[in-house]
């Protein structure tokens, strides 16, 4: 399977937000109530296509339990995007994500892309976490936001495509240097260099979903 | 993905290249009347008999079977093994496999020992050792007539039995089994495999390699003057790891040999780091290490072919045959009339290769588990139950009863609870004691971890708690035994979950301290690739390899791990086995940190239980005293030393 360039995403936030469903929800396009709780690490992998070039995301999806932090840590190396998950139903997970945060600068690469996802917003009636404040939160933190649920799938694809094609803007306006595998890309057989345009392929430009 | 080819001198071709110049050099020098045929001339035969048979791989199916022959020629007396022409049980083993493992006019000169094994279940097998240190395949004798073997040696060379170990008999001992041991350990420092760490793809030796171990052997054999030489050299250890890395570059037979070696020096020097440390096992280890000397079949790592299932498959396998598990009627041998474990040593060493029947879990688990004690009775079982019973109900009334007004200024309750009622429904739930809504043994789950946090309030609950408890669960069915069951667990395997890591990181230390003394290329290749924190096993060991099994393979290595039979921390020597079965992958890839632990986390469901037991066995014997020295006191699954409250805090940039 060639790509022109593989993009290494990380998934973390507290525990039970829904990481590991919205990756299901983004590699298999399915939902599972039911699955096991995520011990250290797993991994999901999908192509994607921007500007007309293939483009793979594997993607780490981390153990959220505040005691297994000092593993975490070691899997920003290499990232080149995060998705920092809270869920809109529980407020403590929104007020953990500063925490979060504060990890990802200390312990990723500073050009990191970083998603801010209010996932369940399926469970509106149980809203804890307004959209407001996560735009907020996002915006005071140059972070990219969305709300999305991973039960319905709604705006699971765009939430990993829009940060792709943040990253392949870096790419393209030369904030990387895509031959340091340091920020997390790597360049595949269909790689085309220069800048062909800088428009976003797929991405979606929506914000909130449920507001 | 393109995968590289690696060869190493496991390949048949090279061996049999070895083997061949090996026996020419042999009978070269020790009779000087070169004979082309297998049987020297003017001979006579003084014994002969039909289906002897090795074993070349794990399966019982493929096996090649020939005639063994004594051969007396003028004072000299020879052993010769020649495979039946034709017949191959399976289509695997070829002509070159019956070529190699053909015994062509062995003298005796020539021969160390010959260790005996007589199980009173299956097939009679010997094991020869040449001087070189080099062992032939277990014979097996599928129509007995060991001792008659033995008999006829007996009658035309010196052989007595060695004050060790009764089954072995050593051949033609006029100086010190010291002498000859170490003699036989003469060779190079320069050890080709040290060196490849960092290189590439192609671990396979030169032949100048295999002829320049060839020399060495032939003249630790025949050069008199050479054998004193090592003598004074070295402690036990790094002979024996080059050793180790030496012989199994050479032959598939030689981990056995070398295993021997390594336990041999140490009886003789003395050299044991660990003597002042309690561990209760030495007497017992060395008993077992005589037995399990006797596997009958192992083998060398084999080039890594693309596909890891496959590779399982094929891979060879060293250590003692694994045993069916533990059935009702035998274990009711154990007992005597009111219930109590007359030799749980034996039960031990029984359950520790083969485990355990699954209805017999529920009962014996308890006492694995330190739960009950060997020596209670029947009816001293039943009352500690009843009385824990009350006890359990008790420390469950304590949350049972937070009011939902009390609940609200309990914050460190409503986290907890929060996390167990999210992780309970997250655990095992495609098996189906788990498995649908409002399933009670989910809450039984809830319950369980809930009433545990109360009970150990300092530790409370952590992720990976519930994967230990739920086989308790479903072994137990019963709810105040596996929370009883699981506490004693919890006493060795609580530090894994401390809130600062340091249980994990000891634990992942000791690793890489056994890897290094185990495989030092592979522990070079991770130092140099930013590894050696080694994350990578962080799953394996925070919860027991659970996620690497199938639920019934688990089940079985738990209550092999329990055993502490070789040691408490055989599961690092898992770890050490499942690393070393991948190694050629995983250096020849050049696999960085990352790659590295894709791949581990991606094995899981695709490692063979019973070879890497076998192997993590042999390991453990292997590193010996050496491999316990590298192990911290305290490490998990120890239980806490007396005065230590806290495990050895590591500096996270040492990991």
């Amino acid at each position: 399977m060639s790509y022109a360039y593989l993009f290494k995403y990380i998934i973390i936030g507290d525990t039970g937000v829904g990481k590991s469903c919205l990756l299901l929800q983004f590699t298999d396009k399915r939902f599972q109530p039911v699955h096991d709780l995520t011990i250290g690490v797993e991994f999901g992998a999908r192509m994607i296509t921007i500007d007309n070039k293939p483009i793979k995301l594997q993607i780490w999806d981390t153990a959220g339990q505040e005691s297994f932090r000092s593993i975490t840590r070691s899997y920003y190396r290499g990232a080149a995007g995060a998705l920092l998950v809270y869920d809109i139903t529980r407020r403590e997970t929104f007020n953990h994500l500063a925490s979060w945060l504060e990890d990802a600068r200390q312990h990723a690469n500073p050009n990191m892309s970083i998603m801010l996802i209010g996932n369940k917003c399926d469970l509106s009636h149980r809203r804890a976490v307004s959209t407001e404040e996560g735009e907020q939160f996002a915006k005071e933190n140059g972070l990219i936001f969305m709300e999305a649920s991973a039960k319905t799938a709604q705006n699971v694809e765009e939430a990993f495509i829009k940060t792709a094609a943040t990253i392949y803007k870096k790419i393209q306006d030369g904030v990387f240097d895509v031959s340091n595998e340091s920020y997390g890309i790597k360049v595949g057989y269909g790689g085309i260099q220069g800048p062909s345009g800088g428009r976003d392929g797929n991405s979606s430009q929506g914000g909130g979903c449920c507001s | 993905m393109h995968e590289p080819e690696l060869h190493d001198l496991s390949d048949d071709a090279d061996y049999a290249a070895s083997i061949q110049q090996g026996s020419a050099s042999i009978s070269q020098n020790e009779s000087r009347r070169q004979s082309t045929s297998n049987e020297p001339d003017g001979a006579e035969i003084v014994y002969t008999k039909d289906n002897v048979t090795i074993h070349p791989t794990q399966y019982a199916s493929e096996r090649i079977s020939g005639r063994l022959k004594l051969i007396k020629q003028g004072n000299a007396l020879f052993m010769t093994w020649i495979p039946y022409k034709g017949q191959t049980s399976n289509a695997r083993l070829s002509e070159k496999d019956k070529n190699l493992y053909t015994i062509r006019a062995v003298p005796f000169t020539d021969i160390r020992s010959i260790r005996r094994h007589t199980p009173t279940l299956g097939w009679q097998y010997i094991i020869v050792v040449m001087s070189s240190g080099l062992a032939f395949p277990p014979l097996y004798f599928y129509n007995g007539g060991v001792r008659e073997f033995l008999v006829t040696i007996k009658q035309h060379v010196s052989l007595v039995r060695s004050a060790e170990d009764a089954n072995v008999f050593l051949v033609n001992d006029f100086q010190s089994p010291l002498q000859r041991t170490l003699s036989s350990l003469e060779l190079p420092r320069a050890v080709p495999v040290a060196n490849v760490s960092s290189s590439t793809a192609d671990h396979s030796p030169s032949s100048a390699d295999i002829e320049r171990l060839e020399s060495d052997k032939s003249s630790a054999s025949f050069n008199q003057n050479s054998r004193q030489r090592q003598k004074n050299h070295d402690p036990a250890r790094d002979l024996s790891i080059q050793v180790l890395e030496k012989f199994s570059l050479v032959t598939r037979f030689a981990r056995e040999t070398t295993s021997q070696l390594f336990r041999e020096s140490h009886l003789i020097d003395g050299f044991n780091p660990n003597e002042g440390k309690k561990h209760g096992q030495s007497s017992a280890s060395y008993n077992h290490i005589q037995s399990s000397i006797d596997s009958p079949k192992y083998h060398d790592e084999v080039s890594v072919p693309s596909d890891p299932i496959e590779f399982d498959k094929i891979s060879l396998v060293w250590g003692k045959p694994r045993q069916s598990p533990l059935g009702q009627q035998e274990w009711a041998t154990f007992l005597d009339a009111e219930g109590r474990v007359m030799d749980s040593k034996a039960l031990i060493k029984r359950i520790f290769y083969g485990g355990l029947e699954h209805n017999l879990r529920k009962e014996v688990w308890t006492f694995l588990l330190g739960y009950h004690a060997y020596d209670s009775t029947y009816a001293e079982r039943d009352y500690l139950m009843s009385v824990k019973k009350t006890e359990y109900d008790t420390i469950k009334k304590q949350w049972q009863s937070i009011s939902p007004e009390q609940a609200k200024r309990f914050t460190k309750f409503r986290e907890r609870k929060g996390l167990i009622d999210k992780d309970v429904v997250r655990t095992d739930r495609s098996l189906s004691f788990y498995d649908g809504d409002d399933n009670p043994n989910v809450y039984l789950l809830r319950d369980i971890l809930l009433t545990y946090s109360f009970y150990n309030f300092d530790l409370g609950y952590c992720q990976g708690m519930s994967d230990l408890l739920s086989p308790i669960l479903y072994v137990m069915r019963d709810e105040s035994k596996s929370f009883w069951c699981f506490v004693s667990l919890m006493e060795r395997l609580g530090p894994n979950f401390n809130r600062d890591q340091s249980g994990m990181h000891s634990q992942l230390f000791a690793l890489s301290k056994l890897v290094e003394l185990l495989d030092l290329p592979l522990h070079d290749y991770f130092k140099q690739n930013d590894c050696l924190n080694y994350f990578f096993c962080f799953r394996w060991i925070l919860i027991q390899f659970k996620r690497e099994f199938e639920y019934d393979k688990t089940l079985l290595l738990w209550e092999v791990l329990w055993t502490h039979y070789l040691s408490e921390h055989l599961h690092l020597y898992v770890c050490v086995a499942i690393l070393k079965r991948y190694r050629n992958k995983i250096m020849g890839e050049q696999m960085d940190f990352d790659t590295l632990l894709k791949f581990i986390n991606e094995l899981s469901g695709q490692i063979d239980l019973d070879a890497t037991l076998r192997e993590a066995e042999a390991l453990c014997i292997c590193a010996g005293e050496n491999g316990e020295a590298s192990i911290p006191p305290g490490t998990p699954p120890s239980l806490p030393l007396e005065d230590a409250s806290v495990y050895p805090q590591l500096d996270d940039d040492v990991l």
